[in-house]
């Protein structure tokens, strides 16, 4: 029983991780939220049922996403956001135009049924006398190991550095001749490709619709405002908060007062912690 | 109407952007396009009522998001307690207050959460983008409370039976039940919420949230308490938007849970934007337009409002961040030249 809430807590976090972290970093940099960052987990997903449906292959599916949700960030970054880098409210407005379009648009390719996936691992595996779905341990497993390696990006790299610099003082990061610009294109694609991939890794565990991003977003948006916008710990401590007390909460009461607790949970910590628990 | 008489007797006292004119202009547009429907069948005047219903939340959002600037995805929440409150307290209610007592009940209700989520919100410093996504979030619980709660909410399907708006005082009472004056109950409610916020926003309340939204920090450090206007022009607008919400229930008869969905909040900021936010009036008459234009969409293809929708806000940050409203009445200003006219729109 503790286990196995335990494992849910880990694969909740792990998800909340994968989808915060882009967006804590976009928003860091840059003062900015896209709202479509919901859609690009719907995207990740539809991807990773098509080309599973097609070639046969998960894991295909998985590659097929991250490289979709890159570009999908990228055209929106190239097309849209990098016009309105000074209008946070116009970056708001127009991405959440975006957010309908996407969702509409797969509204009428796909239809409301939720799309097939399958596990790509059946079974489980008995940790201390406990059956758990072998799948879920390998999600909490690439989770971790995605998030490694983003924090290996940017505390190890030269992109890094410069990422952090412009989190922490842009005007002094220009100055220093870095293209504050051009990191935060990256960032966004790189914060599309996490959405996406939370989004493929997440599908065989969920209904795969149009509308599902919505569901995302807000949790995602909590973890950062809990844990603080620009770093990677805020992110993990908000995530681990927000997913843990969901989780939890579930267990006890209905699913609709656990989000409301949760956003009061929320709330009050905004009220005592402005910038979050662990901010860049 | 209503709106002609207080804005004749404002007239003297106006130097702010807008001269008599336009003034005048204004409130005589008004009055037409609130008159205009009492010609009209009555299944065109439910119609045109209900316009009118979402007129009242546009302008709720307009009251917080133009001079207060703070963009909220919250009104379909405190729409939704309204419109709940009438349906679930109403029938309770005996004799022709029902509907009163859960239009009290709704703005209470709207007004308490507002006030708690605001208090921690806006004291603690939360500005901007993370103040609208928490407004989101409330739309997304209210929306789930709204379907998941069906004890209480009759879940999917809603509930029927709210009662029509009516008063009753010991022997003597009156309702509202018929379209003409279902038509003029909401008409005047929107046209006194119109007119009182107007003349708010001309006195210093006004000059108080312009200076906010121009730089906080300068106000406060004018001693004026920022956090407390804020939290103020948001409760407020909670409380109107619980209103809209109530009638809505009360003149309709019914609730059901896609009234309390981010659509709604999505098109009370489309008709804010699409009327020019801050000019109040403007997000009144956009409301009517654009659901004039979103019924003839709609009986064309359904799936294609939304995507229409989504266009509508790239277009609009892009092409006429003011609003489409202002960019008309701003072309029409340059190609026809009035020597009477006080200023710029």
């Amino acid at each position: 029983m503790y286990l196995e809430a335990a494992l849910n807590i880990a694969t909740m976090v792990s998800i909340l991780l994968l989808v915060a972290l882009g967006l804590a970093i976009v928003f860091g940099l840059m003062n900015i939220l896209n709202m479509a960052h919901g859609e690009l987990v719907t995207i990740g997903a539809f991807t990773a049922s098509l080309v599973q449906v097609h070639s046969g292959s998960f894991w295909l599916g998985v590659v097929a996403a991250i490289i979709v949700g890159a570009l999908v960030g990228w055209v929106l970054e190239r097309g849209l956001i990098r016009y309105l880098y000074d209008r946070p409210m116009g970056v708001i407005l127009a991405t959440w135009g975006v957010s309908l379009i996407i969702q509409q648009g797969l509204l009428l390719l796909f239809g409301p049924s939720p799309q097939i996936v399958y596990t790509p691992i059946e079974g489980s595996i008995t940790l201390f006398g406990n059956p758990y779905p072998r799948y879920r341990l390998v999600l909490i497993a690439a989770a971790v190991l995605t998030i490694a390696a983003t924090a290996i990006v940017m505390n190890r790299t030269r992109f890094g550095l410069d990422l952090r610099t412009v989190i922490q003082n842009r005007e002094v990061a220009e100055l220093v001749g870095i293209d504050s610009r051009r990191i935060f294109m990256f960032a966004l694609v790189g914060a599309s490709a996490l959405a996406a991939l939370a989004g493929a890794l997440v599908a065989p565990l969920i209904k795969v619709v149009p509308t599902m991003g919505a569901d995302y977003l807000a949790p995602s948006f909590f973890v950062v405002i809990v844990g603080g916008a620009g770093s990677l710990m805020g992110v993990v401590a908000g995530s681990a908060f927000i997913g843990g007390l969901r989780t939890l909460l579930d267990y006890q009461v209905p699913t609709t007062l656990s989000q409301a607790l949760v956003l009061i949970a929320a709330v009050v910590i905004v009220r005592f912690r402005p910038r979050g628990l662990l901010p860049a | 109407m209503t709106l002609q008489a207080s804005s004749s007797s404002v007239k003297a006292t106006t130097q702010n952007k807008g001269g008599l004119a336009s003034i005048s202009l204004s409130a005589g547009l008004m009055a037409a396009v609130l008159a205009y429907p009492l010609l009209l069948s009555s299944y065109q005047m439910d119609v045109a009522r209900d316009a009118l219903i979402f007129a009242l939340l546009a302008l709720s959002l307009d009251f917080l998001w133009g001079k207060a600037g703070v963009l909220s995805f919250g009104q379909a929440a405190f729409f939704g307690m309204g419109a709940y409150a009438v349906a679930i307290v109403g029938p309770m209610v005996p004799n022709d207050n029902g509907a009163l007592a859960g239009m009290v009940t709704g703005i209470g209700l709207a007004v308490l959460v507002s006030g708690i989520v605001g208090y921690f919100l806006i004291y603690g410093g939360v500005r901007g983008a993370y103040l609208t996504i928490v407004t989101l979030a409330l739309t997304l619980i209210a929306r789930n409370v709204a379907t998941s709660w069906a004890s209480v909410t009759g879940g999917e399907a809603g509930l029927i039976g709210a009662p029509p708006p009516g008063l009753s005082i010991g022997g003597w009472s009156v309702t509202a039940s018929d379209s003409v004056s279902l038509y003029l109950v909401v008409a005047i409610v929107l046209s006194v919420t119109l007119t009182a916020l107007w003349a708010a926003s001309r006195g210093r309340l006004g000059r108080v949230l312009t200076a906010i939204q121009d730089d906080e920090a300068k106000a406060r450090a004018l001693g004026y308490d920022t956090s407390g206007y804020l939290l103020a022009v948001f409760v407020l607008s909670s409380g109107l938007a619980a209103i809209a919400g109530g009638l809505y229930a009360s003149a309709a008869g019914y609730v059901a849970p896609d009234l309390v969905g981010l659509l709604l909040s999505t098109q009370a900021i489309v008709h804010v934007a699409f009327g020019g936010r801050g000019t109040l009036i403007g997000p009144v008459l956009a409301t009517v337009l654009v659901i004039h234009v979103q019924q003839e969409v709609s009986s064309f293809s359904y799936a294609l409002w939304p995507l229409l929708l989504g266009a509508f806000f790239i277009a609009m940050v892009f092409l006429f961040p003011k609003g489409l409203l202002p960019l008309i009445s701003d072309l029409v200003h340059r190609l026809v030249p009035r020597r009477d006219r006080g200023g710029t729109a």
